[in-house]
């Protein structure tokens, strides 16, 4: 779908991209990943043609960008701003015509939306009027009103309670069975195991990973297992002995517990199971994948280690 | 092109609908015809009694005039034509407030030429042409017809009086004109500087709520940028076709009722025929009261037309050229206060080209005046100035060129105003330093 091809961005000899290449293939929900400062957003800019690479290029499709392509991206930007002073309907329709939507397809748009979110009687609102999360759907709404073929949310559910973060959440994975492309930039990791298919990490204007979800967080596990059993701890422990280091444990009740464990030496899963089979009753037994949260704060640090070296 | 008609469209919109624009729109013009008012009703001449001398070389009248005395002219005679600036500054003319030049052929062109010292008030000037009228009302018929006077008066050509200061015959200095130009012009840079404000907020508005980050997604800095200036500017135009309205309106009222047209030929003709005339004129001036040379000016001296269009035109270049100005300070400033302090210089510009006006009203054929008729900065007070005065045929190049130069200028500095906007308008939290602009400026 979108192909970025050797990205670079500097500002006044201040490199804010260097050489950043990635694909977001079709019907897929990417999140695009980094600390503050990153170069997120320039990136997200770019893609949206508002600015311009000083190397490097862009297609969707295909076909290398140009604006013509605007009208098939949506675009709901962190810092959101609507006119104050607009009502509802006008600010909807007038951005629906900036995207190039005919004045009557972006009113059925709006009708379509507004019924949807069950918020019809907000037609003749000022945006003045509204409360803050009222207008984050306002603004959701005049993102895909033109119903684009990618877009481009960043952080979309700052300031909406759990149940419009759900109605938000469903409406992307609508987009998605429906085949289009989401380019999702957060600092929420557990929004990005929950409806990402891929993730890229930028880390000061360099990707420095990318991959499936999933991949990415096997690629990054290290050998940490979780038990949950019945039975006596001392006995749990005693088992182990000295193949195996505790991590950490959950007390459920004064019989059943859940420890991470990982494992020393040559030592594998049905060796664990095992040892410890028979001096307590294990009710579950599994490898545990490091969270995004995890992968992320360590790819961060890893490369202030190699900084500091 | 689509797009910048909808961005133009919004803003459009939005002004318009908004109650400051309204309010402008009813009380600023309210407030000039209320001071136009004023300034009609200040009163004209409180002189009681004129001299009045008759240059009649041939001697068509025979050293008479009103049949009656009246008690506000006294008239003299004298058998020879005297120059202008003799009667200006020779002892013997002194003593004389009007000088009345009948010509040799007034018979066959009824041209009257009347020299003042001061500018009658209109009352006066009626009453003094009603008394040549009517002497040469004899004087037609006594020697080319055998009608009566009263039948004459019927079919008879009125005459043309022209009444000219004897220190500025030439109209050369032209003040009261050139100050109706100098409001003109006033008017131009306080439109510029309100719809500049305009602008600025507008931009900055957009840049601080950050609404300009989905705008951009779609339409080019540049068609952001001129869509807005094109709809702040409209919305200027309607504001000042409403202010032309209005004040329009007002004026053909004031003349209809507070200050009648006395000298209106046909008034006078009219009036004339009745027996009653002396009654009638007094009656009349009671009504309408002195008046002072400013309803002269306003009614009869202005070309409205030429004025207005080319207030019209000379206002675009101003909003183009200082609205750029405007335009960059919103796009380039990293939070409001930061901005304000550039908005000082701009309004010290205005100021001077306020001043500039004034000098040229006093200094009207130097060559600094000239060249602050070419700068943009200046060139649409100080034109409006030279266009109330009137351009002679061969100096009207000189209005198109000054026209043609501030386009060029606002055209140049909206091109720069654009990359200012394109590269400043995403950037936010910075102190907006002259380095910063450069920078900017290069980076197209």
């Amino acid at each position: 779908m979108l192909q970025l091809e050797g990205i670079f961005k500097s500002y006044y000899r201040q490199k804010v991209l260097e050489d950043v290449s990635f694909d977001v293939p079709s019907g897929q929900i990417i999140g695009l990943l980094g600390p503050n400062g990153a170069g997120k957003t320039t990136l997200i800019r770019i893609i949206n043609q508002i600015i311009e690479p000083d190397k490097g290029y862009l297609s969707l499709n295909g076909k290398r960008m140009t604006s013509e392509h605007l009208k098939n991206i949506g675009y709901l930007p962190e810092e959101r701003g609507l006119y104050k002073t607009m009502t509802v309907e006008n600010h909807a329709l007038f951005l629906g015509q900036l995207r190039g939507l005919p004045k009557n397809d972006a009113q059925e748009q709006l009708d379509y939306w507004l019924e949807k979110f069950e918020i019809e009687g907000w037609r003749k609102k000022r945006i003045e009027e509204l409360s803050k999360g009222m207008a984050q759907k306002v603004q959701f709404i005049c993102a895909v009103l033109h119903d684009p073929d990618l877009l481009i949310l960043d952080e979309p559910f700052s300031g909406f309670d759990p149940i419009n973060v759900d109605l938000i959440r469903a409406e992307l994975n609508a987009f998605r069975v429906a085949g289009k492309t989401i380019i999702l930039s957060t600092h929420n990791m557990k929004s990005v195991e929950e409806i990402c298919d891929r993730a890229v990490l930028i880390h000061k204007g360099k990707k420095i990973m990318e991959g499936a979800i999933h991949d990415i967080r096997s690629e990054h596990k290290e050998g940490v297992f979780s038990i949950t059993f019945t039975g006596n701890m001392i006995a749990f422990a005693t088992a182990l002995w000295a193949g195996y280091e505790i991590i950490s444990k959950e007390v459920h009740n004064d019989t059943t517990f859940t420890v991470y464990l990982k494992m020393r030496g040559e030592n594998e899963f049905n060796d664990l199971l095992s040892t410890l089979l028979p001096a307590v009753k294990i009710i579950s037994a599994q490898e545990v994948l490091p969270s995004m949260e995890d992968v992320f704060m360590k790819k961060i640090n890893a490369g202030k280690e190699v900084e500091h070296a | 092109m689509r797009k910048i008609q909808l961005i133009a469209q919004r803003e459009l919109k939005e002004r318009i609908s908004s109650r400051s624009f309204l309010l402008t729109a009813l009380l600023g013009p309210l407030f000039v015809l209320g001071l136009v008012y004023a300034l009609f009703s200040l009163g004209g001449s409180e002189k009681q009694h004129w001299n009045v001398l008759i240059m009649d070389k041939t001697e068509i009248m025979e050293n008479k005039i009103a049949p009656k005395q009246d008690p506000r002219f006294t008239f003299h005679f004298i058998n020879e034509f005297v120059e202008y600036d003799q009667f200006a500054t020779l002892d013997q003319f002194k003593d004389y407030d009007l000088a009345v030049l009948i010509n040799e052929k007034i018979i066959s062109n009824k041209q009257v030429i009347v020299s003042y010292r001061e500018l009658p008030s209109e009352s006066i000037q009626r009453r003094l042409i009603y008394h040549v009228e009517r002497r040469f009302e004899e004087i037609m018929v006594k020697q080319f017809t055998d009608l009566e006077v009263s039948k004459f008066r019927e079919i008879k050509q009125s005459m043309n009086f022209s009444f000219k200061n004897t220190y500025d015959p030439k109209n050369e200095i032209n003040h009261k004109a050139a100050w109706v130009g100098y409001l003109f012009g006033i008017g131009i840079l306080l439109f510029v500087f309100l719809f500049g404000m305009t602008i600025l907020r507008g931009v900055a508005n957009e840049k601080s709520n950050r609404v300009v980050e989905v705008l951009l997604a779609s339409v080019h800095p540049r068609q952001l940028l001129t869509g807005k200036v094109i709809g702040v500017g409209v919305t200027a135009l309607v504001q000042f076709v409403l202010w032309g309205l209005i004040i329009g309106v007002g004026l053909y009222l004031f003349r209809q009722t507070f200050f009648p047209d006395l000298l209106d030929p046909t008034l006078l003709v009219e009036q004339m025929s009745q027996d009653v005339a002396q009654q009638a004129l007094d009656k009349f001036a009671l009504t309408a009261r002195n008046y002072n040379d400013f309803v002269d000016l306003v009614y009869r001296d202005i070309h409205f037309t030429n004025m207005l269009l080319f207030f019209v035109l000379f206002f675009l270049g101003a909003y183009f050229f200082y609205g750029s100005f405007f335009a960059m300070i919103g796009s380039a400033m990293g939070s409001e206060s930061d901005g304000q302090q550039y908005i000082i210089p701009i309004s010290i510009v205005l100021v001077l080209s306020l001043l500039s006006g004034y000098y040229v009203i006093y200094h009207p054929q130097t060559s600094l005046a000239e060249i602050l008729g070419y700068l943009p900065f200046t060139s649409p007070v100080v034109m409006m100035i030279e266009l109330s005065r009137g351009f002679s045929e061969g100096d009207v190049w000189k209005l198109y060129f000054s026209l043609f130069l501030i386009f060029l200028a606002g055209s140049i500095l909206f091109r720069l105003a654009g990359r200012i906007y394109k590269n400043g308008i995403l950037q936010f939290g910075h102190r907006l330093k002259f380095r910063l602009i450069i920078r900017w400026l290069k980076n197209s």
